[in-house]
């Protein structure tokens, strides 16, 4: 099925329920070309145009296209938009990737390691999903975590992101120079109207993290008003470190890495723990340092 | 399109031909236009598919296989286990030592001895089909403990009726009683580089009338491969035939036996073509990768800093199956101490079965292992002596003449030390903090986490070795034929061009003893003669030589009446761009004119001297010739994330000639890259015998933004006197040293031991 427009799209889902929407393909096509997986139909979205761009709306808010692939994403006019989600694009793999992947198959995707999540999660982005029935809005923690997930003849059209015109990271540790999956990863968004700082992290669980009294903590620390001066420092160093600490321990439990085979109680970190709470304690550090630059 | 590609040929002047000029492969534009035939792209009229079920356990006895199952689902052509081969003798019998995997079983009859092990194939009309009726043959397993820790081979229970020791080499050299007035010790671990060839296995087998098959494979061994197909499938050699098609990657062997049988095996029983793709993830099963070492090393020196002794005890992890890990072995041990002198040694080397993946054989296997314990001992020397890391290897530097700890004299060229004084001649990169316009990739890569600020630079050092041809008494012989007709030669010989350029390098030696331009190199079957594997470094030495030979007998055949006519001998004419000229450059005739439309050949043999086993304390003269290298690696380390990027690597090494220079360089390139993959990424990781992620997204292998800018500081070129044209093989060398040097860079960087390859990025983060 190659829908034209999205209400085709929508309709046709409606009629068989059971077949897969695919839009760049590059994690579902591998999956049924290895024999992993066979729907009973593919939708095909790739004709549907109106879903490769973005509009705004009201209230200071982008509305993303499901289609809108992340080599778009990377682009200079969205990244002065969203600069994380930018960022976010720009690793998320080689460009064969990036040329065809997209923003809505990341998220209906949800693999543990899917770039552009960490930071929809700290934008607190709301995905539309479109039925015969009508249109719902969804918080994308909900629909990752499992909460209110996609329901049969759903699909993810659209992506609302609040626009907050001001500093946002996003750092990925990979262990490599070439595009890889994240070992950890770390969105950082502040909010000066609402003097917040919002941060996710990826990779370390099967959804992106948010350390809520971390972030509440951080953002009683940060001197608002000096923020963006000259020679200002809005944060001390020591407090900067002191968040990486905080959100690392809120991410990573003591227990990361251990064979739960072996049943023996947790004797303090692990290894694996401690390795991966100072990778994304430094990258926690370094995203805040950057967003208050 | 042909207009176009013809146009640019046109405007650039004719390029040089024969040795010592860089004239580009004759495959290289039908490869970058992706046009060039693998055996994946092979086709044949009423073709079935095949399929193997492989075992999803580690370690395991067969209870039963019941196939009724697979054979009731429709479009199924044949179905076979271990049942339908000649039984053969499960320790390998009396198999020639050449035959390498003899006692690894084509499909498992009663016990699996490593996960992905092949239990039993399928042919059928589909792909899918295949598929699908494999996934259906019902396998009852009994589960057994798999042995996966190689320090538990020697007193666990025997995985094999041949015992978990697969070789033990206890060399002794020199007086076991000096004590040496510095002493360091250290413990080094090597992981499981996969060879992870760019196009998996692939491959065609047709049935042919008199019973026998023909295979269309990808291999790299043709006579080798073919020889033991038809032994497994108790047929006469003569009835299998095998006819290599382009080889997609391969770093020595490439298609593993058991993929071979079953694919005739298939095509025998069903009486049809068969072809056989096999997945990444099977591919990763099915052929054997480098083997996982442990090694822990003393080394002794007085107070300047010259070596007294060296002690080492090495374990390597062979897999389940003996393949070559003799031989390998072999090479850990003789250089286990690298390119330096030292009076007294004494090293402990095993190597052991467990119920890993397979292991097989890698650039520079063995050597590779060893250089990363003897270079970071050598570091660590220096910097116990507070000595710099070059002059240390400076003092203890091997030179020709001098012995091996097996007690072989080093007669080659041994030019260690003017590869270091070259190395330490070209400038170090800028550091891009002193010119800020410089853009500047940080470890992590771009778009990455990066900070400036925690970046370290570290620069290392290391040396090291690898021998040339089958080492310890292994017969090395090729042949080829050359042919003259018109204005044209023709190279016929059975040498495999796997990427590493053979072919060009066969059409420059005729085009430089023959004078013609227009050279053919005729592609390979097994019914030619035997030139032997395209492996460890040799088809530029015996098949080179054997080219060599064929075209001077061709050349004396072509002047001698010539020479007769004008009253002059042989030697005082010589051959250039298609024509016959006297000494003095008053006579002269065109080659096709020479020839009278007669076609002249020739075929000659190469048979470099032979060797000798290591005796029971590692002593002998084991191996024909060895190649030398030095390299500089240059490293950013992000000291907090662990990050490595490796900025610059320069290369210094010893090729006795240099036979096509721009060739080798691109070996080299290409070899420390691969060492690169073993020092930062490359590691089939496993738990319990099964590994991870059987993937190119979990097995990380190098892209172009991890590896370094390679420079060349130089390429010695003194010729070694028994070699053909007195060239050595470079495609090993660098690969072997290029992850010591790496280590060694981060060693620098960070202050850390360093002690584990790949270098986990936990390893070096400092503070």
């Amino acid at each position: 099925m190659l829908p034209t427009s999205l209400a085709e799209a929508v309709e046709a889902l409606g009629t068989s329920p059971a077949a897969v929407p695919v839009a760049g393909g590059t994690d579902l096509m591998e999956a049924v070309n290895a024999g992993r997986l066979r729907p009973a139909a593919l939708l095909g979205l790739g004709r549907i145009t109106e879903l490769r761009g973005w509009r705004y709306e009201d209230g200071g808010t982008a509305v993303l296209g499901a289609g809108l692939t992340l080599a778009r994403m990377d682009r200079p006019d969205f990244a002065a938009l969203i600069p994380a989600l930018a960022d976010a694009a720009r690793t998320a793999g080689p460009p064969q990737t990036r040329n065809v992947g997209t923003l809505g198959g990341n998220i209906a995707t949800a693999a543990p390691t899917g770039d552009t999540l960490p930071v929809l999660t700290a934008l607190e982005a709301q995905v539309t999903l479109a039925g015969v029935g009508g249109t719902r809005d969804v918080p994308v923690s909900h629909l990752l975590t499992g909460l209110d997930p996609i329901r049969p003849g759903e699909l993810l059209t659209w992506v609302r992101v609040p626009l907050l015109h001001a500093p946002q990271v996003f750092l990925k540790a990979t262990g490599r120079s070439g595009p890889a999956r994240a070992t950890a990863s770390v969105a950082l968004v502040l909010d000066p109207a609402r003097r917040g700082v919002r941060c996710a992290v990826g990779a370390v669980a099967p959804v992106p993290l948010r350390p809520l009294e971390a972030e509440a903590w951080v953002a009683g620390c940060i001197d608002w008003s000096a923020r963006g001066e000259e020679g200002a420092t809005p944060i001390d160093p020591a407090a900067a470190a002191a968040f990486g600490e905080y959100v690392a321990t809120a991410c990573v439990p003591d227990g990361y890495g251990a064979d739960a085979a072996s049943g023996l109680p947790p004797q303090g970190p692990t290894a694996a723990a401690l390795a991966l709470r100072r990778t994304v304690a430094v990258l926690a550090r370094r995203a805040l340092g950057r967003a208050l630059k | 399109m042909t207009d176009q590609l013809d146009r640019p040929a046109e405007s650039t002047p004719a390029p040089a031909y024969g040795l010592g000029n860089s004239p580009l492969r004759t495959d290289a534009l039908p490869k970058a236009l992706g046009i060039y035939p693998y055996a994946a792209d092979l086709w044949a009229e009423g073709l079935l598919w095949g399929a193997v079920l492989r075992s999803p356990h580690p370690h395991a006895r067969i209870v039963s296989i019941d196939t009724s199952a697979a054979l009731a689902i429709p479009g199924v052509h044949a179905v076979v286990t271990a049942a339908d081969l000649p039984a053969q003798p499960v320790d390998g019998g009396t198999a020639p030592p050449s035959d390498r995997g003899a006692e690894r079983p084509v499909l498992a009859a009663d016990v699996v001895r490593h996960h992905g092990e092949p239990v039993a194939a399928v042919a059928a009309d589909h792909p899918d089909t295949a598929r699908l009726a494999a996934a259906s043959i019902l396998v009852e397993y009994q589960l057994l403990e798999p042995l996966t820790d190689p320090e538990q081979a020697f007193n666990g229970p025997a995985l094999h009726p041949n015992g978990n020791l697969l070789r033990h080499l206890p060399l002794r050299h020199g007086d076991q009683e000096a004590v040496g007035e510095v002493v360091v010790e250290g413990l080094y671990q090597v992981g499981r580089q996969d060879p992870a060839p760019i196009g998996t296995e692939a491959g065609l087998a047709v049935p042919r009338p008199d019973g026998g098959v023909e295979l269309h494979l990808s291999s790299t061994d043709p006579h080798g491969d073919r020889d033991r197909v038809a032994a497994r499938l108790g047929l006469e050699p003569d009835r299998v035939r095998l006819v290599v098609t382009g080889v997609p990657g391969a770093t020595a062997d490439r298609e593993e036996l058991s993929f071979q049988v079953v694919l005739a095996l298939l095509a025998l029983r069903s009486g049809r073509p068969v072809k056989m793709v096999l997945t990444r993830e099977e591919s990763f099963q099915a052929h054997g990768g480098r083997r996982p070492a442990l090694l822990r090393y003393r080394h002794h020196a007085d107070a300047q800093g010259t070596l007294v002794k060296v002690e080492a005890q090495i374990l390597l992890d062979g897999g389940a199956y003996a393949d070559v890990s003799a031989e390998v072995l072999g090479a850990a041990t003789a250089f286990a101490v690298g390119p330096y002198v030292c009076p007294n040694v004494a090293v402990d080397a095993w190597a052991v079965r467990t119920n890993n993946p397979p292991a097989g054989r890698m650039r520079g296997e063995g050597a590779l292992q060893s250089c990363f314990a003897h270079e970071s001992q050598m570091d660590l020397l220096a910097a116990r002596l507070g000595l710099d890391p070059l002059e240390i290897r400076r003092r203890n530097a091997m030179t020709t003449g001098d012995s091996l700890p097996t007690g072989q004299a080093v007669t080659c060229p041994a030019p260690v030390g003017t590869l270091l004084e070259a190395l330490d001649e070209v400038p170090l990169p800028a550091l891009p903090l002193d010119d800020p316009d410089t853009p500047w990739l940080l470890p992590g890569g771009p778009g990455g986490a990066g900070d400036p600020a925690a970046v370290r630079r570290g620069i290392g050092y290391s040396v090291g070795m690898v021998h040339m041809l089958g080492a310890e008494g292994a017969d090395e012989v090729s042949t080829a034929t050359v042919r003259v007709s018109g204005d044209h030669a023709t190279v016929i010989c059975a040498a495999v061009d796997a990427g590493q350029g053979f072919a060009t390098l066969a059409r420059q030696i005729v085009q430089s003893v023959l004078g013609v331009s227009e050279v053919y190199v005729a592609p390979v079957d097994s019914d030619q003669s035997i030139a032997g594997p395209s492996a460890r470094g040799r088809h530029t030495w015996v098949s080179g030589g054997a080219v060599e030979k064929a075209a001077l007998m061709v050349r004396h055949q072509l002047l001698q009446p010539i020479a007769a006519d004008f009253g002059m001998s042989v030697e005082l004419l010589s051959i250039a761009d298609g024509k016959i000229t006297s000494y003095d450059g008053v006579l002269g005739m065109p080659v096709t004119e020479a020839l009278e439309g007669k076609e002249l050949w020739a075929t000659a043999q190469c048979r470099p001297h032979p060797t000798e086993p290591l005796d029971e304390a590692g002593q002998g003269d084991a191996f024909v010739s060895i190649a030398f290298c030095a390299m500089r690696a240059v490293v950013d380390v992000d000291i907090e994330l662990g990050a490595v990027r490796v900025v610059d690597v320069t290369v210094a090494q010893d090729v006795g000639r240099a036979l096509n220079p721009g060739q080798i360089e691109d070996r080299i390139e290409a070899a420390v890259a691969h060492g690169v993959g073993a020092a930062l990424l490359e590691d089939l990781r496993t738990t319990a015998g099964v590994p991870h992620d059987l993937s190119l997204t979990g097995y990380r292998l190098p892209t172009s933004l991890d590896t370094p800018e390679v420079r060349i500081a130089t390429l010695v070129e003194e010729r070694d006197v028994v070699a053909t044209f007195g060239a050595k093989a470079v495609s090993a060398v660098p690969a072997v040293v290029a992850p010591a040097a790496v280590a060694a860079a981060v060693r620098a960087a960070t202050n850390l031991p360093i002690g584990r390859l790949p270098i986990p990025p936990q390893d070096a983060v400092a503070g």
